[in-house]
């Protein structure tokens, strides 16, 4: 555990600061999210625009999740109807 | 039709499940042929898609039509395209066995077993197929939460050994997620094609490289590589034998599947051999993963156990052979993959006969088995001998690939760890055809706690399935030429 | 030193609750208690990744008076980067259906032997 500890602290000193509005993350892919929403996807919530449009097939997904989770809660935990004893 | 093939093949099991329990409600005997029916389309269009990348190269599709890195794509390439035919075939195979094992051990809640083993084949369809990381994080997520559930309706103490199996498991989702994030806080895309652009200006970052330890962890914990294996014996052992059946093949060798794709797509082979020593690390892990399970092996009493940690020496060898970090061992690597899905297959189906029959899985149970099962037993021979390594049987060409390219890359003690574990593999074979052969002396052989019941050949619907995977043994032995001449050399990346 | 340490204080947030999860999961005998660990563990996940997208003096990522009004440009740095957002949408789902799971293992496991003490469950095995 001490590991692990000792490898994310390593790690963090490279990252950039916080906000920064320059980092790689900020600079590459989300530019076009945030100009581009309004007019491709007609949606003001850029969120929204970005969960449902661009990367629907994640939400697709996650609904599998909620499903898939639902059904093991049937199937584990779903006592027999008749308990005669 | 056909360009829309590879999405095709993850979302008609998903559609299928969710229409299951409402099937399952108005009639419960038409779940298993909708269960069938749904795997053998995803199969269809897998070997449609195979058959496009070899006639016409990389296949990329783009989910709603956003081109990546915007939106999410899939991408079926060489190392990606015999994929999704072996998860969809092996799930087909296990879907018709599935009928008569789950009568008995799961008896009233077939319905909900069988949607969740398709939603359990959509999560590994999914993690095979998809080109970005973060899709790839949210179906392993499906496969293992089902996985989870699948483990813990087995026998006596299977809910704690799925409880142990929750644990490590989200802690190497959680690993997984945390590099991704690592890497997109580094670069700020998610597509693996992408990043393998970006990150060659980025290598001497640290946050790269401790996005690339978290990856390799998360998905050591997933692929039960050795000190990290601890959950496996246990769930394996205590599932219903369909679920063993199913997740023994497949989960572990998808999770080296994404190992590979992340080592040699994702990051560069420059990075991860020349700058990381982390192939080094790997053979060495490897050799010990093989030796311990070899070892552990010999000491069991139960058989599904022993297959166990004869899986655990398995992801020894992949990991050693990717290790090895030269065209040979890849090549035999990858051919690998392939090759113990299918022998696993074998065998834990001939381990859900024997508990089907004598209600449990004890090696003191082959008695005489020889002689009242004899199809069985010849597809136990068959997979058996494809553990040890025996031409012309799949797992000699492996072997044999492994060992030159160990030869070549100079790792001799690869090559001991090799021959080692086959002659290890031989004695626990070979404990088991003794068993079988010998005590056939005329005295009935009754199941545990049965007085009345009588030792008979398997049903058939169990019995379909388990020749045709030995005999899909003898196929791909034979047949591994012209596979790796189409399809796994273009796969190997340039090293 | 004292800069490092300062602009980067929500990366050791995230760390030293990750930590506590981290043992929580695999110190603690007590199965509510990893489970609780686990959620732990990954909502410091989450919560590093909703920093990473951060921008000072950058705004939700909704646009206001948006209809009818699609000519004024967007100025990127005026808002937050809106993926990172995304995904953790995803990741909390699954982190609610993990713990869902667990939790109903847990209540499988509380059936059959009447403690949540892994301890007592081994030896209720034996």
């Amino acid at each position: 555990m001490i590991v692990t500890g000792a490898v994310l602290i390593y790690g963090t000193v490279d990252m950039p600061g916080w906000g920064d509005p320059d980092s790689p993350a900020s600079r590459h892919v989300s530019p076009q999210y945030i100009t581009e929403a309004m007019e491709k996807t007609a949606t003001p919530n850029m969120v929204t625009a970005v969960l449902a449009d661009y990367r629907g097939y994640d939400t697709l997904g996650e609904t599998t999740v909620i499903f898939s989770a639902g059904m093991v809660c049937i199937l584990l935990l779903r006592r027999k109807r008749n308990r005669h004893d | 039709m056909i360009e829309q093939s590879p999405v095709f093949i993850v979302v008609i099991p998903l559609i299928f499940a969710c229409i299951t329990p409402l099937i399952g409600w108005w009639k419960e005997e038409l779940c298993y042929p909708w269960v069938i029916m749904a795997l053998a389309l995803s199969a269809f269009f897998s070997v449609i898609t195979l058959n496009t990348v070899i006639n016409t190269g990389v296949v990329h599709y783009y989910l709603g039509n956003w081109l990546p890195p915007w939106g999410i794509e899939y991408v079926i390439d060489y190392l990606n395209a015999p994929m999704p035919v072996l998860v969809s075939v092996i799930a087909l195979l296990v879907a018709i066995y599935s009928r008569r094992s789950i009568e008995q051990e799961i008896p009233d809640k077939t319905v909900y077993f069988y949607t969740i083993f398709l939603l359990q084949v959509t999560g590994f369809l999914g993690i095979v197929i998809t080109g970005d990381m973060f899709n790839l994080y949210v179906f392993l997520e499906i496969a293992s939460l089902t996985g989870y559930a699948l483990i813990a309706v087995g026998e006596e103490g299977a809910p704690l050994a799925s409880f142990r199996y929750v644990i490590m498991g989200t802690i190497g989702a959680s690993f997984y997620l945390l590099g991704v994030g690592y890497l997109y806080m580094a670069t700020g895309s998610l597509n693996m094609a992408d990043l393998a652009q970006l990150l060659p200006g980025l290598y001497g970052s640290r946050v790269v490289l401790v996005a690339f330890a978290f990856f390799m962890v998360g998905i050591a914990i997933k692929m039960a590589l050795f000190p990290l294996h601890v959950w496996l014996p246990d769930a394996y052992t205590k599932a219903p034998s369909v679920t063993s059946a199913l997740l023994a093949p497949l989960m572990t060798k998808v999770s080296i599947y994404v190992m590979i794709r992340i080592l040699f797509t994702v990051f560069s082979p420059d990075f991860s051999v020349l700058r990381t020593h982390a192939a080094d690390i790997m053979v060495w892990t490897g050799i010990v993963a093989i030796f311990a399970g070899a070892v552990m092996a010999l000491a069991q009493t139960d058989f599904k156990r022993m297959l166990c940690y004869i899986i655990v020496a398995e992801v020894g060898y992949m990991v050693g052979g990717v290790g090895l970090a030269n065209s040979v061992a890849m090549k035999g690597a990858i051919l690998h993959i392939i090759n113990d899905a299918v022998m696993t297959l074998g065998v834990f189906a001939v381990a859900g006969i024997v508990c089907y029959r004598m209600k449990s899985h004890n090696i003191s149970d082959f008695k005489a088995l020889f002689k009242k099962m004899p199809f069985t037993m010849a597809a136990f021979v068959v997979a058996a001998l494809s553990m040890i390594g025996v031409p012309p049987t799949c797992g000699f060409f492996s072997k044999w690939y492994l060992i030159q390219g160990a030869v070549i890359a100079g790792s001799w003690t690869f090559v001991v760890a090799l021959l080692v574990s086959s002659l290890i593999n031989v004695i626990l074979f070979f404990r088991i055809f003794e068993i079988g052969y010998v005590f056939h002396e005329g005295h009935e052989i009754q199941a545990h706690g049965d007085e009345t019941s009588v030792i008979e050949e398997a049903p058939l619907s169990m019995l379909v399935p388990t020749m045709t995977v030995a005999a899909g043994i003898i196929l791909i032995g034979l047949y591994n030429q012209p596979i790796l001449t189409s399809v796994i050399r273009f796969a190997v990346p340039n090293l | 030193m004292i800069d490092f340490i300062v602009s980067k204080y929500n990366y050791w947030i995230y760390i030293v609750l990750m930590m506590i999860g981290f043992y929580a999961m695999i110190g603690k005998r007590n199965l509510i208690k990893k489970i609780i660990g686990m959620n732990i563990f990954q909502t410091a996940t989450i919560l590093f990744y909703v920093s990473i997208g951060c921008k000072k003096g950058g705004d939700l990522p909704i646009l206001e008076h948006a209809h009818g009004h699609a000519e004024h440009a967007v100025a990127v740095s005026a808002y937050i980067n809106p993926l990172p957002h995304v995904l953790m949408l995803t990741a909390i789902v699954v982190m609610v259906a993990t713990l869902g799971v667990a939790l109903a293992i847990a209540i499988m496991i509380y059936r059959k032997y009447n403690t949540l003490e892994e301890d007592e469950i081994l030896e209720a095995m034996k």
